[in-house]
């Protein structure tokens, strides 16, 4: 059966949107124009110059496997830079989160500072950590990981302090009435209800570090990506493409594990 | 043992108590009752700290513990742990990142007072709600209190939970401690409690 008004009731009339929702989608599409002719967004050009790209597609096919040995070895360092850059920001991450979090510090100077701290790493991107390590312990490696975790530890440092933001205020409250301190309660009621979380973040962050470490490579910190970038410079797409590969494995590797992991702690 | 006078709180406008007194002997069970919003919960968490009166005096003879409506333990750590949390008043911050030996054994024994010594290494998530409810009573025993301020202690429990809890509360006062609960089921407070005190609403400002 269907309900059908009687004819008596007035039916409300239906409401045109606000003037302001006028004003803001015609802002939010000259952006967008300013956006396109800044960009130099052309898909004319895209289309004329395919033939460029089939060029180079023809060049890079088939791969020359000959050099996997060395990209697999040079992924295995990608990976490293990535696992050191997570796990030794974990220190500095977890100091910075408990000041900066209101469940675990009340005074409200410490909590500004720690996040004006963690905001500066977060903001700071880790290629341009990089940029500036390489010119103390020189291009390789170890400026990647030194990059990585101050980068890290700011983005880790946020999450971790989101997630003890949003604990449960129970534990934390009934902890207190006992006589704990404050980092008393942060170790007994609030790190114990959100380690599930901290975990899963640590993993997401491994991920998108591994992910980074490549970047970082491009930029001379070792790695696969110093390999890619070298194959591009000498015109050996043909190796480049090798490379490619054994990154969209290392990538799938680290996702699923991580993200196998995740589900396993319920993050 | 515990003494309460001129109590007054109000929060954003609202008073919610005005002028409150209360005073509980040692031994004795006080069960409050009253509507919504008559302050009997602001009562309580006043008395241990959660929220600041506005004036008027609390006079605590001791050591005031408190059990909550939901409980409040920590799910993922296992009961002895989360008993072993009440003794944190008196350990220093450098003893207490794994509760030492003394403490344990304390709180097994507050385990033991509240009939769950073979749950000790369950995860308390794991554990039925009055069986939680107890575990939380542990650790107010564990923190050595001899006021314990319950608040709707039962309210989310099955009848059968809740008559084993106010049993234990009743145990407890005649162990010689203060206690004074919140309830909103009449007739449980006049059956355990020895003197039932009646909240008003507040006329809402």
């Amino acid at each position: 059966m269907s309900v059908t008004a009687s004819p008596k009731l007035a039916v409300p009339r239906r409401r045109w949107p606000a003037p302001v929702v006028w004003v803001v989608v015609a802002v939010f599409l000259v952006v967008h124009v300013l956006a396109w002719q800044a960009t130099e967004f052309s898909p004319a050009a895209l289309i004329a110059g395919w033939e460029g790209m089939a060029d180079f597609l023809a060049e890079s096919l088939p791969p020359d496997f000959s050099v996997l040995g060395k990209s697999l070895e040079a992924a295995v360092i990608t990976l490293y830079i990535g696992l050191l850059g997570t796990t030794f920001s974990i220190p500095f991450a977890l100091a910075l989160a408990l000041l900066a979090s209101r469940a675990t510090t009340s005074a409200a100077w410490a909590q500004q500072a720690a996040r004006a701290v963690l905001s500066f790493l977060r903001s700071v991107p880790d290629v341009v950590f990089a940029l500036i390590f390489v010119t103390a312990v020189g291009l390789g490696p170890f400026a990647g990981v030194l990059a990585l975790v101050f980068h890290n530890t700011g983005v880790m440092g946020k999450l971790w302090a989101e997630a003890m933001d949003e604990s449960d205020r129970g534990p934390r409250d009934a902890v207190k009435v006992t006589g704990a301190s404050g980092p008393q309660i942060a170790l007994h009621a609030v790190l114990p209800t959100v380690m599930p979380s901290l975990a899963g973040l640590l993993l997401y962050r491994l991920d998108v570090n591994v992910r980074s470490s490549l970047v970082l490579g491009l930029a001379g910190a070792g790695g696969i990506g110093f390999l890619i970038n070298q194959s591009i410079k000498l015109f050996r797409f043909d190796e480049m493409v090798t490379h490619i590969l054994v990154v969209l494995l290392l990538v799938v590797v680290v996702d699923q594990a991580s993200g196998f992991v995740r589900k396993r702690l319920g993050a | 043992m515990l003494a309460i006078r001129g109590l007054r709180k109000s929060f954003g406008g609202r008073t919610v108590l005005d002028g409150f007194d209360l005073s509980v002997e040692p031994g004795e069970f006080v069960a409050l009752l009253g509507p919504n919003g008559s302050g009997k919960s602001t009562v309580l968490r006043c008395v241990v700290g959660l929220e600041t009166p506005d004036g008027g005096e609390v006079e605590v003879g001791g050591n005031a513990a408190m059990v909550f409506q939901k409980i409040h333990l920590v799910g993922r750590r296992n009961a002895l742990d989360n008993v072993c949390s009440g003794a944190l008043g008196r350990l220093p911050l450098h003893r207490s990142f794994f509760f030492p030996q003394d403490v344990r054994e304390e709180a097994m024994g507050c385990l033991e007072r509240v009939g769950l010594v073979d749950r000790a290494l369950d995860r308390c998530a794991r554990l039925s709600g009055g069986q939680q409810q107890r575990v939380a009573i542990a650790r107010a025993l564990c923190q050595r209190a001899n006021v314990i301020l319950a608040d709707e202690p039962v309210s989310a429990l099955d009848p059968q939970a809740a008559v084993q809890v106010m049993e234990l509360l009743k145990a407890l006062a005649g162990d010689g401690m203060a206690v004074v609960a919140v309830l909103h089921q009449p007739e449980l407070a006049r059956t355990y409690a020895d003197r039932v005190v009646e909240m008003k609403a507040t006329v809402a400002a």
